[in-house]
């Protein structure tokens, strides 16, 4: 992406909450904020590592519990709430990348869903600390620098920033060594195994990194919408992060967050119900998986030059 | 603990592992044989209770019946499924049949919660209620059923793959695909055929062991969970492998619900298989002696 194109992303993202004082509008916009963080969370793993893990959920849910339990038992503060819950995040996905990155791709895939499903079922039995079923009510507003976060401006602009952030880490940690080292392993893992590189250790990196995206916007996600039950660590969630990724562009920095954007607006402008938007996710899925596995742009090109042709 | 209460606990766990075993077995005949891991299994296995409780609490249909009748339909959902998912992915990376699978499980669920809403259903079976006192041990007429079936579908799925031509062409095919082709086996066919007899098993299994639980669209998350541990600890693609896990896995979680209590009874499954990739990573059954 050039200066000029990343500088009006920039000012329309700002300038939003200023233009359309809508709270409807700006609700959206903070919720595909916080899917900007988690489709980044996944394009760390799934894009520049090339792992498909289905553990997003997992952290996001593990951050979300852990802000919502640390604000509501422990009176803690946004910035303690927020950074513990990336840290847990974290540490789940170093419990479950220990295990399930030496083995095969298809174990490392079914250790991510059942670890997913297990945590789901923990949050579910737990109820001395997650009231099980009944999720928690009522998580307060986090406060930051001594102010509350508090109203849909302020919130766009937090959750904002952590979008920048994850993107601005994102590009960072990619153009860094360990960057270069994920890569080479996503693309020959068997080259960079003989170049020297700990395949393991790197791709444990990359999903530890991941699991802090994920975790801190689960955080947000527990202060925003003020109430956090089992359905966190819904499929769902992996469902639509996958085809925002992969339909956006897997592996390149401002495709995910295009993927997040379209796909947090299209439910909102189509007004599709809940039921028929997961059956009609599952279609999308699928095509993208037969058709389009490298994005929606290759495709576009892809068509065009077939048209060329005939 | 009385020697008669471990003795209960045991055949519990033994029925209970033969169940399973059998809701596993049609997950670790595809992988075994295509290598693909099939994230739709727990909803093929859904959409198959849901046609049996349909055809005998809806059409009024026998159970036996209508469990034949539902198998049936199943192996045709299983052609139409390798249509879909599994053919166009043979070739490419594990990834792509992974991801295709997991569409194709999104999609039956939630096909089936439109049709049919999301509120629990169950249906009853003329075992029902039936009991058998073996020795002072007592045993349950469904779970007697599903043990049998288990057995039934693990002889009858070796034999097959054993003495058909069919089944053979299949096993050829989980050695060497490229040698397949080379030697004129339809690999479309083939993949086709493993489809339709993983469909039909998974089928076989919700008809017998669907009517001991309430059916619900979102069902097909507790079978997975389950069938993925008993294959992953009983070698991947591993068919006999995944029989003795499932026992095992069975037996485990009866002794420790038995002795600690029942809310200990979900981890078992996924911490017996975070230890066994973390000792054995290919299974304590390996690859060695698969299919």
């Amino acid at each position: 992406m050039n200066r000029r194109a990343l500088a009006a992303v920039v000012l329309i993202a700002l300038a939003l909450p200023w233009s359309v004082g809508s709270p409807y509008v700006l609700h959206i916009g903070i919720m595909t904020l916080i899917f900007v963080v988690l489709a980044q969370s996944l394009n760390l793993v799934l894009g520049y590592s090339g792992l498909l893990s289905l553990a997003t959920p997992a952290f996001f849910g593990v951050g979300a519990y852990t802000a919502a339990i640390m604000a509501l038992k422990l009176d803690a503060g946004g910035a303690a709430t927020i950074t513990a819950a990336a840290a847990a995040g974290a540490l789940t996905s170093l419990a479950i990348g220990v295990p399930s990155l030496r083995v095969s791709r298809h174990s490392f895939v079914i250790v991510t869903l059942s670890a997913t499903l297990l945590l789901q079922v923990i949050a579910g039995n737990w109820e001395e600390l997650t009231r099980g079923a009944l999720g928690l009510p009522y998580v307060p507003a986090p406060r930051l620098l001594g102010l509350a976060i508090e109203g849909k401006i302020a919130w766009y602009n937090l959750t904002l920033l952590f979008a920048a952030a994850a993107v601005l880490a994102t590009h960072l940690i990619v153009s860094s060594p360990a960057g270069r080292a994920m890569i080479a392993t996503r693309d020959n893992e068997t080259l960079a195994k003989a170049v020297g590189f700990d395949v393991v250790r790197i791709r444990l990196f990359a999903f530890c990194v991941s699991g802090a995206f994920a975790g801190s916007a689960g955080a947000l996600y527990a202060h925003y919408i003020t109430f956090v039950d089992p359905g966190v660590f819904g499929f769902d969630f992996s469902e639509v992060l996958l085809i925002m990724v992969i339909l956006g562009g897997a592996g390149t920095l401002w495709g995910p967050v295009l993927g997040a954007v379209a796909f947090t607006l299209l439910p909102e402008i189509l007004r599709v119900a809940p039921e028929t938007r997961s059956l009609i996710y599952g279609f999308i899925l699928l095509g993208i998986v037969l058709y389009m596995p490298f994005g929606l742009l290759p495709w576009l090109s892809g068509v065009s030059r077939r048209r060329a042709k005939t | 603990m009385s020697a008669d209460l471990v003795l209960q606990l045991i055949a519990n766990g033994v029925s209970v592992g033969l169940g399973y075993a059998l809701a596993a077995v049609g997950l670790a005949l595809l992988f075994g044989i295509l290598e693909q891991v099939n994230f739709a299994h727990g909803e093929l296995y859904m959409l198959a209770a849901f046609v049996v409780w349909w055809l005998v609490q809806m059409v009024g249909l026998p159970y036996p019946a209508a469990a034949a009748l539902a198998i049936a339909a199943m192996a045709c959902a299983g052609v139409l499924f390798a249509r879909v998912a599994l053919v166009p992915t043979l070739d490419r990376s594990a990834d792509a049949a992974i991801l295709a699978t997991l569409a194709v499980s999104v999609i039956l669920q939630n096909a089936v919660r439109l049709v049919f809403g999301a509120t629990p259903h169950s249906m009853s079976t003329p075992l029902e209620g039936m009991t058998l006192l073996v020795g002072g041990v007592l045993l349950f007429g469904q779970r007697l059923l599903v043990a049998g079936a288990a057995v039934v579908a693990f002889l009858g799925l070796t034999l097959f793959l054993r003495l058909t031509s069919i089944g053979q062409a299949m096993r050829a095919m989980a050695q060497n695909k490229r040698a397949c082709v080379m030697v004129g086996i339809d690999v479309r066919r083939i993949t086709g055929w493993t489809a339709a007899i993983s469909a039909a098993l998974t089928g076989f299994a919700a008809a017998t062991i669907a009517p001991l639980f309430d059916l619900y669209p979102s069902m097909g998350g507790d079978v997975v969970f389950k069938s993925f541990a008993v294959v992953i600890i009983g070698g991947m693609g591993n068919i006999a492998g995944a029989a003795v896990a499932g026992v095992a896995l069975g037996i485990a979680e009866a002794l420790v619900g038995g002795y600690l209590g029942s809310a200990f009874k979900d981890g078992i499954a996924f911490a017996a298989m975070i230890l066994v990739l973390l000792v054995r990573p290919h299974g304590l059954f390996g690859r060695a002696v698969r299919v």
